[in-house]
């Protein structure tokens, strides 16, 4: 999310969204989950870079 | 505000080697025109009303928005219980479907505001064009598009809504930068998808059945 340009990513809500589906589904052998999500695209590349940097994973 | 040129993670991959894009791709409009045509017939996701129900939409968003939008809803979450959309805004929902998402979106930033609908399946953009046209929706427009390369300007959109669609994305960070290009600085991103929490081996990312189901 940060490298595609946003800040402030937040994961909102989760559901099982595929419980009792009609059909059989894949979902549930990768514990697959509905979620919602939000974030912002940052002001500048002033907040950008800095969100960047703070990441805790390596960047190359 | 410009494009990193040199920021890779480790383990964030530009796509998936070995999956045929175009594959992928005509097998996702396949399904999802199935969904349009007949979206009662039983898929391994829940569909329609009773889906947005279990998603928690309002009875009030859905109201205005005809049946056959309704009907044909296929996302995996809410992306207006993030936040309502303010009457003026400027929304793109990428990857639109039957339109239910937009069509609610027209109706919160109201006649001001405008909406604007992406999706790569001609069958379900029939359905949202149709929708919008008997709802009497004249803020709302639909296009056929990839998520890669949307047709929107840039710095357009205050907010992009998107719902169940960023996971069928082949290169998801090439989707993620180009929603950040059609926001304007500061834009939201109020997204309904899904999460994985096992572990995806390459040979199961290659595998297209399973990207469908």
């Amino acid at each position: 999310m940060t490298v595609g340009g946003f800040v402030g990513f937040e994961i909102a809500s989760r559901v099982d969204v595929y419980a009792g589906a009609p059909q059989s589904s894949s979902a549930a052998q990768f514990g697959t989950l509905g979620i919602n999500f939000r974030a912002r695209k940052a002001q500048d590349d002033e907040e950008w870079n800095a969100a960047l940097t703070a990441l805790t994973c390596a960047v190359e | 505000m410009g494009r990193p040129a040199h920021h890779t993670i480790p383990g964030v991959s530009r796509g998936v080697q070995g999956l045929d894009v175009g594959e992928l791709r005509d097998a996702i409009r396949t399904e999802y025109t199935h969904v349009a045509s007949d979206p009662a017939q039983g898929f391994h996701f829940h569909t329609g009303r009773p889906l947005a129900r279990i998603l928690g939409y309002e009875d009030a968003w859905l109201d205005g928005v005809p049946e056959e939008s309704v009907a044909s809803f296929a996302g995996t979450g809410n992306p207006f219980a993030l936040g309502a959309l303010r009457a003026g805004e400027r929304v793109v929902d990428v990857g639109c479907g039957a339109g239910i998402d937009t069509l609610i979106a027209a109706q919160m930033v109201g006649p001001e505001g405008e909406v604007v609908g992406v999706d790569m399946t001609p069958a379900m953009l029939e359905r949202g064009r149709a929708s919008a046209r008997r709802g009497g929706f004249s803020n709302v427009r639909f296009h056929e598009g990839l998520a890669e390369s949307l047709p929107v300007a840039d710095r357009w959109a205050d907010v992009v809504i998107s719902n169940g669609v960023l996971n069928l994305f082949p290169d998801k960070l090439a989707g993620l930068q180009e929603m950040a290009r059609v926001l304007k600085p500061g834009g939201r991103l109020q997204i309904g998808d899904i999460l994985v929490q096992r572990t995806v081996g390459d040979k199961a990312k290659r595998d297209i059945s399973l990207w469908k189901g």
